[in-house]
């Protein structure tokens, strides 16, 4: 039981670290996105409509 | 494409196409995605709705198959442990939980919720490899861990990861590098395939590496 919480919790740390690792990089984003699989051309992503 | 090809044909010659199943299912898919994507790029426009669909909805296939592989090499690193079956355990929680809060935040935020589903999980799975890579690595240096192979394969996926959250902070930090950088992805597509298929084409699986040179030596 204890080892399936320590797996609960080092998935969530490892979930919670990664998102805020995310913001910090992207704090000042322009909405530009990076895909690194492939060699093919990226297309521009559309605008999210609100 | 080619990098693609000769780490599979050199894990299919070396007998190690079973014991590296998942990077393999990864290089696999990529290259088929590749070809999706130039057959698409063929009849539409870069811009066209379709390769748009095309491309994020391959790309976000081929990250889950990446967070995969990246889970597989955890799983031989924690063999000996036995410790194999909370491996899995963690991956799952940490795709559903990854999953789960993409989509929380898209859909507050679109309408167009299928393809930025498909972009944010992407990303965030990125992310996650990231995190994942760098403990593994901190694994792999506690475990005194020294197959030469496992020991290169999981140094190139912290490359990789590395080189795209770097890419993306200096997009973000200075948007006039924006062209460099977009000429950079497609590199850092090769990366892996060819890293992964020198590890292969050079050391064979009983191949070792020394403890003492995978740490800094203290002074």
């Amino acid at each position: 039981m204890s080892r399936k919480l320590s797996a609960l919790a080092l998935a969530l740390g490892i979930l919670v670290g990664a998102m805020e690792l995310k913001t910090l990089v992207t704090a000042h984003s322009h909405g530009v996105v990076i895909m690194a699989n492939g060699v093919s051309p990226m297309p521009k992503l559309p605008p999210p409509t609100k | 494409m080619g990098a693609g090809v000769c780490f599979v044909t050199c894990s299919v010659i070396r007998a190690s196409f079973l014991r590296y199943f998942f990077l393999n299912l990864y290089v696999i898919l990529s290259l088929f995605a590749d070809l999706i994507r130039q057959a698409v790029l063929r009849f539409y426009a870069l811009d066209s709705p379709q390769y748009v669909y095309a491309y994020y909805y391959t790309d976000c296939l081929l990250t889950i198959a990446l967070f995969v592989a990246v889970i597989s090499l955890a799983s031989r690193v924690f063999a000996e442990l036995n410790i194999a079956r909370y491996v899995r355990f963690v991956a799952v929680l940490l795709l559903l939980g990854t999953a789960g809060f993409t989509y929380a935040v898209v859909v507050q935020s679109t309408e167009r919720l299928g393809t930025r589903f498909a972009v944010e999980l992407s990303q965030n799975l990125y992310f996650v490899g990231l995190v994942l890579t760098y403990l593994l690595w901190g694994a792999v240096l506690k475990l005194q861990e020294t197959r030469t192979r496992l020991v290169q394969m999981v140094l190139s996926l912290g490359l990789y990861f590395s080189a795209y959250a770097g890419s993306y902070a200096l997009i973000n930090l200075a948007p006039k590098y924006e062209v460099d950088v977009q000429y950079l992805v497609p590199v850092l597509g090769c990366f892996l395939p060819v890293s992964w298929a020198l590890s292969i084409m050079r050391h064979s699986e009983d191949s070792r590496l020394t403890p003492a040179r995978l740490v800094a030596v203290p002074r």
